[in-house]
């Protein structure tokens, strides 16, 4: 019998997060935010998070607030993110950074993107001419591929990766709806346990094989989503 | 006194939209960009990409669902692959600084001090074919966009070529902000003065004007194989897709190629033909085609392949053959590198470290590095002239699906190819495919060729 993914609650499906986890956590806008899992966090008794999260889209000026329940526990040390606040209207997220209880490290998106990649391909880093000249050059390695200067983009991954879709069937796999589809299949690959919140769990077999997105092998852990 | 108007939201769409050409990927990321790009039909279509991972035709209509004919959605990792890979032909990015020289510092970055956040802002002013910037041309405080310097670090060097602002259109041409177009009810003078940086005034300087749509149908259908490849020149490398059985391998456009005759082909595929001796699910007393066809009329040269070998020595296949004969020359791929390769050719990566073929041949004559305490070697991009393959079926824009195993290396090449071919069962209108369920968006294909109903895959 292959080992059960479905769990009863976020909170089950948490229980071996402790202190110091890098946590990948899905979602861009509103769309595909493991909400469920991400309160869930909020109500363990753990901090030295690093939290991988880039939303990275027009909020109308308000600030993102997705992640304030374990902003507001001290839980994060050190988020990684695309774009974090415009400033002044970044609400508690500024706050704290302000204050110095938590460290932002900004990445492009399309390099987050790609380390993530690349650590859930199983490879070390990859060279790429993005943005070569601009202040990005004296914080990576360069390197001249075939004549072209590259910037050096090492593989990241994460201990857990928390991340939102709409279906998904008892072996863990995944479709997605619309937008929401975001960070869900680069996150799932490159973090060692991946835990999904999902709208709707069926059986093996009730998803059509050519619409499956990311693949059960890449998702340990299944809750139903209990958040909007 | 005349009044001074500044463009709203549509008009900029408007006046953008006179940038655009038909078929082209244009990024509409955050904040104005976005906001435009809500407003920017376009007939016939380009395509519009968001940061959310939308990819839309600009002619969409919606069903009752509020699906978007033709749309389809992507991973973050994939709109990387889109805009690092080059294939964005025009990037809409919101200054919060531009320079005479088209250094730019995006609005993300420029609201966010001490943190300096892009957004997505570097990967797209560093890799897109064209870069305009759209701002506010005066903030609150009455300070331009304009500057004859960047206060912070720039997202982008020398990247802009145009700016699109509420108030003026100017190029950027050898290190000059030319003015080329102006709202009503501004005067040259005002807006140089206001400006205090040099500016120069286009001979044909005009009121801003809004072009009309772009009309007239575009079709990537053609009719026949070899109708879709006839600028396929010799010495093209070419992306051919296939296993050892006939699964996702594009027969008719394999006859195609060998009819078209170009010669001196380098070809890059997982085999360079075993399915004529493996015949993996072909009918008794029959062959099937593969790129044997290509290898017997002496239009190979060399392969770049992971298995070009026959499973069995007494039946060995015709590259080998050939191989033995010293007429083509192979570059040994293993797989799992040749698709990474391949991905990266798509997605801008020039080179990868990957932990395949350490302490063998295969790493031999490459860097090697060792990374948390494991060993990788460099492999590199693989990109090709042309890319043949194979889906079952395809919308008019191009958006393909594929059938189950068939799907194997088409996805990876799609994007990999100056000139992608796909060889589909059936092409059906746009709507008819599921955004949810596209795999290939059209952006990553060029021409789609209708395999004739009559055409075996077997002779």
């Amino acid at each position: 019998m292959p080992a059960k993914k479905v769990y009863a609650s976020a909170e089950n499906a948490l229980a071996d997060v402790c202190s110091g986890a890098t946590l990948l956590i899905g979602g861009v806008s509103l769309n595909g935010i493991p909400n469920t899992l991400i309160k869930a966090i909020a109500e363990k008794d753990i901090s030295g998070l690093v939290c991988v999260f880039s939303p990275c889209a027009d909020y109308n000026d308000q600030p993102i607030t997705v992640l304030d329940p374990l902003i507001e526990k001290g839980q994060i040390a050190r988020l990684i993110t695309a774009f974090p606040f415009y400033r002044n209207r970044g609400g508690l997220l500024e706050s704290q950074w302000n204050s110095g209880d938590l460290s932002i490290e900004v990445i492009p998106q399309g390099i987050l993107a790609e380390k993530l990649r690349a650590g859930g391909a199983g490879l070390g880093g990859v060279f790429a001419p993005v943005g070569v000249g601009t202040s990005l050059s004296n914080r990576y390695e360069t390197q001249y591929i075939d004549g072209e200067q590259c910037l050096y983009l090492e593989a990241l991954r994460g201990d857990f990766a928390l991340i939102g879709a709409q279906r998904a069937d008892d072996l863990g796999n995944l479709i997605y709806k619309g937008r929401a589809r975001n960070w869900g299949p680069v996150m799932a690959m490159a973090a060692n346990i991946t835990i999904a919140e999902v709208r709707d769990i069926c059986e093996v077999g009730d998803l059509d094989p050519e619409l499956i997105v990311t693949p059960g092998i890449f998702v340990n852990r299944l809750i139903k989503s209990i958040e909007p | 006194m005349i009044e001074k108007k500044t463009l709203d939201l549509d008009a900029l769409a408007l006046r953008i939209k006179r940038e655009m050409l038909p078929g082209q990927l244009v990024s509409v990321g955050s904040g104005l960009p976005n906001a435009i790009g809500k407003r920017l039909s376009y007939d016939p279509h380009a395509w519009l990409i968001d940061e959310d991972g939308e990819l839309t035709p600009t002619t969409f209509s919606s069903d009752s669902f509020g699906n978007k004919h033709g749309s389809s959605f992507h991973s973050i990792s994939d709109v990387a692959a889109m805009m690092h890979g080059g294939h964005v032909d025009i990037a809409i990015v919101e200054a919060g600084e531009v320079t005479a020289s088209g250094d730019m510092v995006s609005v993300s970055t420029h609201s966010t001090t001490g943190l300096e956040a892009p957004g997505w802002s570097v990967d797209l002013l560093n890799n897109s074919k064209r870069v305009i910037a759209v701002a506010k041309h005066f903030n609150d405080k009455g300070e331009s966009v304009l500057k004859d310097k960047c206060s912070v670090a720039p997202d982008g060097i020398a990247c802009v070529d145009m700016i699109i602002t509420d108030i003026a259109v100017l190029d950027i041409i050898d290190n000059r902000f030319i003015l080329k177009e102006l709202a009503e009810g501004w005067s040259v003078d005002e807006l140089t003065t206001i400006q205090g940086i040099p500016i120069e005034i286009a001979p044909s300087l005009t009121n801003i004007t809004f072009g009309s749509e772009a009309k007239g149908e575009i079709s990537k259908v053609y009719d026949t194989g070899i109708s879709a490849m006839s600028d396929l020149p010799d010495g093209a490398t070419v992306m051919i897709d296939g296993f050892a059985g006939p699964g996702g391998m594009p027969h008719y456009l394999l006859v195609s190629l060998r009819d078209h005759g170009a010669t001196g082909l380098t070809i890059i595929g997982n085999t360079a033909g075993i399915a004529r001796v493996v015949n993996f699910g072909t009918p008794s007393g029959q062959q099937a085609i593969d790129h044997t066809l290509l290898i017997d009329n002496g239009q190979v040269s060399k392969a770049v392949a992971s298995y070009p070998v026959s499973p069995s020595a007494s039946r060995p296949t015709a590259f080998e053959l050939a191989y033995r004969r010293g007429d083509v020359e192979l570059e040994l791929v293993p797989q799992g590198t040749l698709a990474e390769r391949l991905r990266s050719g798509g997605s801008g990566i020039s080179a990868f470290f990957t932990p395949t073929g350490v302490g063998t041949l295969i790493a031999e004559g490459k860097e090697s590095r060792v990374i948390n305490g494991k060993e990788y070697i460099l492999e590199k991009g693989l990109r090709a002239d042309f890319c043949l393959i194979r889906g079952y079926k395809a919308d008019k824009l191009g958006n393909v699906i594929y059938k189950g195993t068939s799907r194997n290396f088409n996805p990876v090449m799609a994007p990999a190819a100056d000139v992608t071919i796909v060889e589909v069962d059936e092409v059906v209108e746009v709507g008819d495919l599921d955004p949810d369920e596209i795999v290939t968006p059209g952006i990553y294909i060029d021409r789609i060729v209708i395999r004739p109903t009559d055409f075996s895959p077997y002779e």
